[in-house]
């Protein structure tokens, strides 16, 4: 009972989270909805017993991603910039229609056909468990990772930086 | 929804990011109620989730600065280089 009233609770925090970071014009304000939508799904990863994984969302997403999209934004003079026009574009009723149609066809037969679950079985924290998998068979899986956000930390770096050769200056856009 | 209507390119990033984690709560709530959890499968593939989608909003941001800095914009709808 209790479960109930946290998941409802942290369910509530996290969908008016998401709503806001998505509606707000205001860019400064939207990163901060939408830590509060990452600090809500960290509590609902807590819930489902994944406590490994609520940790890295708080560090990942609310310390690293957070801080570097503020960051992002608030050094870049104007990104953030005059929304003030059209806050949608055109043809969001299409968009509308084809999210509901792919709902329908994706979703709704298999959610009529699940199985009333009972509560789920205990489990042992999984910490220890999760140590030794990503050693053991997942040990190549981490080295790419590795590499991929090496790759990427670069890359970023020199995309941010532009290039600055003195041709590309005089080059036809 | 985001991604398909604003027109402001760190939203339309934000809205990934939404989706992203949505990916990750599914991940985690069929996993916990699956019929053995001790094999972790879904954790596992929410931790490489979680890296491989830091990395992506690195890389975004620094493109979304690029194209700042190309365009003096980041109004989506006014990206349109290709079109013309």
């Amino acid at each position: 009972m209790n479960e109930e009233i946290s998941f409802w609770i942290l369910s509530a925090i996290a969908v008016l989270g998401a709503l806001v970071a998505v509606r707000k014009r205001n860019l400064i304000h939207g990163v901060f909805a939408l830590l509060v939508f990452f600090a809500g799904l960290s509590g609902l990863f807590l819930l489902l017993l994944a406590e490994f994984i609520a940790a890295v969302q708080v560090l990942v997403y609310i310390g690293a991603v957070g801080v570097l999209l503020l960051f992002a934004i608030m050094l870049t003079e104007r990104v953030a910039g005059d929304d003030d026009r059209r806050m949608i574009s055109r043809g969001w009723s299409w968009g509308l229609l084809a999210a509901a149609a792919v709902f329908v066809v994706l979703l709704l037969r298999p959610i009529q056909q699940l199985p009333s679950q009972d509560a789920a079985q205990p489990i042992k924290p999984s910490v220890e468990a999760l140590g030794h998998k990503l050693i053991n068979p997942y040990v190549v899986t981490l080295e790419v990772l590795a590499l991929l956000l090496t790759a990427a930390l670069i890359g970023a770096v020199t995309a941010a930086q532009g290039l600055r050769m003195p041709k590309e200056e005089d080059s036809p856009e | 929804m985001g991604a398909f209507t604003r027109r402001n390119a760190i939203v339309v990033l934000f809205s990934v990011e939404i989706m992203l984690n949505a990916a990750n709560l599914n991940f985690i709530a069929f996993w916990r109620y699956s019929d053995n959890p001790e094999l972790l499968h879904g954790p596992m593939f929410t931790l490489f989730a979680i890296a491989v989608a830091a990395a992506e909003v690195a890389v975004g941001l620094a493109l979304v600065i690029a194209v700042y800095r190309h365009f003096k914009t980041v109004d989506l709808e006014s990206i349109n280089t290709l079109r013309e």
